[in-house]
């Protein structure tokens, strides 16, 4: 058991999808301490990927508490709790615009407007830190290839300094040689960075790395 | 100028049906079983309209504020009827709302239309308000639905992009309006076409009907600019309204995206 102060918390939650009787998963309860990085398995449909959506509140639970840092993230801001509990979607999600766009759409935002948008020379320092060193920041993003575009929302999401980052199934398109990387990456992150890490993943390659695993009964 | 009207008699009327009849011919000769929608639309046509004839001769002659703006809000209601059933949406409920949208817009077009450019008095004489009203509430249903249409789709279907900004920090509104603004955009072309084609594609409705009526053209294309125009603002009004309305509906507490799949 650990003695840090958990950074994420469900509270007895169940979630039910809108028009649906059968619930997804009913009184889940768990903590993750800062730092940790924590692998959620289970049978397909068994709710992995709603559990992180409901973390950073793109779902709302039929019961039960989801708290960050113990507060309950329905009194958050949403835009300041997505900040701080990033969730990076399984198949990457970038504008029709080139990598420099795609990297600075965040500090646009009105939410994120303390913070200053990073200069050229900071994004090609971060687009080296994610083996994206052949990348032109004048590049359209959407013509990069999966592995790449993965890695590319990765650093889009670090580059507004989470203290979660929500993986879900971040190698799941990925060839062995691109899934290495992003596995690379994240688990640098989290031993590097002390970014806490929750991921769902399929592979159990990507499993090994976590410290820690939430095993989610599947209805199949 | 006299306007002098010729009138269509029974016979000519009758006479008329000739090219239902031909259009007949064709969906025989081709297979392309239209031959009942034909002929319960022509049906129609005849009932709608020589029941609206009688309703107007009614109105016009009662000349009742009352009865005129009842008119209206039935006709926005029978818009709202018609939109609701095209759009098909069963995730969001936009009923009431989209009620109030069209209510307030098409109310704020026809009244200066008819009180402040055309100078009816008062400004809701039947004789202007109820045809003026029903070219805007026409016009503007189209484009409504369309706009509702392309906006439902393309939350849907453009819903990895609208999570991506609000996991970002977005609100609702930041992660939604390149969507909101193309679903605008989609309803306000038809009515923008329709004024660079006027006059050169096509003699407009109203204005053909006046110049019928024996009005001498250079008054009836004053008024067809003015229908025009009106046309273009109270689409443009209406769709805002509505599009905004619904893009509010389509998001939960916390700026989650309700609309799913399917």
């Amino acid at each position: 058991m650990t003695t840090e102060a958990p950074l994420l918390t469900f509270e007895a939650v169940s979630f039910t999808y809108p028009g649906r009787t059968a619930p997804v998963f009913q009184d889940i309860s768990f903590e993750v301490a800062a730092g940790r990085f924590v692998s959620v398995e289970g049978s397909s449909g068994c709710g992995k990927s709603t559990l992180l959506r409901l973390a950073c509140r793109l779902e709302a639970p039929d019961a039960g508490v989801v708290r960050f840092a113990g507060r309950p993230v329905e009194a958050m801001p949403p835009g300041l709790l997505r900040r701080r509990v990033s969730y990076v979607q399984q198949t990457p999600a970038l504008l029709a615009d080139s990598v420099r766009a795609n990297l600075r759409l965040a500090f646009g935002l009105r939410v994120n407007k303390d913070l200053t948008a990073p200069d050229d020379d900071r994004l090609r320092q971060g687009l080296a830190e994610f083996q994206l060193e052949k990348v032109s920041l004048d590049q359209p993003a959407r013509e990069l290839s999966v592995g790449q575009k993965q890695r590319l929302c990765l650093l889009r999401a670090m580059l507004l300094a989470p203290r979660v980052l929500l993986l879900d199934e971040p190698t799941a398109a990925l060839d062995r040689e691109n899934a290495r990387r992003v596995l690379e990456i994240v688990t640098g992150l989290n031993r590097a960075q002390g970014v806490t890490i929750v991921m769902v993943s399929h592979n159990a390659a990507d499993a090994r790395e976590a410290t820690a695993r939430i095993r989610l009964g599947g209805r199949g | 100028m006299t306007p002098q009207i010729i009138e269509i008699g029974s016979w000519q009327l009758a006479f008329s049906l000739v090219f239902v009849l031909l259009a007949g011919a064709a969906s025989l000769v081709w297979h392309l079983g239209l031959g009942r929608t034909l002929l319960v639309g022509t049906l129609r046509t005849f009932a709608q309209l020589a029941l609206m004839g009688y309703a107007l001769v009614f109105i016009f002659r009662l000349e009742s504020a009352a009865l005129t703006l009842g008119v209206f809000g039935a006709m926005i209601l029978a818009a709202l009827q018609i939109v609701h059933g095209r759009v098909r949406e069963r995730q969001v409920t936009l009923l009431w709302p989209m009620f109030g949208a069209m209510l307030i817009s098409y109310a704020v077009v026809t009244v200066v239309v008819t009180g402040v450019i055309v100078g009816a008095k008062p400004w809701w004489k039947p004789q202007y308000f109820i045809p003026i009203a029903g070219m805007i509430i026409g016009n503007s249903m189209s484009a409504l639905a369309i706009s509702l249409d392309r906006l439902f789709a393309d939350l849907r279907s453009q819903r990895d992009l609208v999570e991506m900004h609000l996991c970002l920090g977005a609100d609702a509104r930041e992660a939604s309006q390149d969507i909101v603004r193309g679903a605008i955009r989609a309803g306000m072309i038809p009515s923008i076409n329709a004024m660079m084609g006027v006059g050169i594609v096509f003699l407009p409705g109203m204005m053909t009907g006046q110049i019928l009526s024996g009005v001498n053209p250079l008054a009836a294309i004053r008024y067809q600019i003015v229908v025009m125009v009106m046309l273009v603002g109270s689409t443009a009004l209406s769709t805002v309204a509505v599009v905004l309305l619904a893009r509010h509906r389509c998001f939960g507490p916390g700026d989650r995206l309700l609309l799913r799949a399917g």
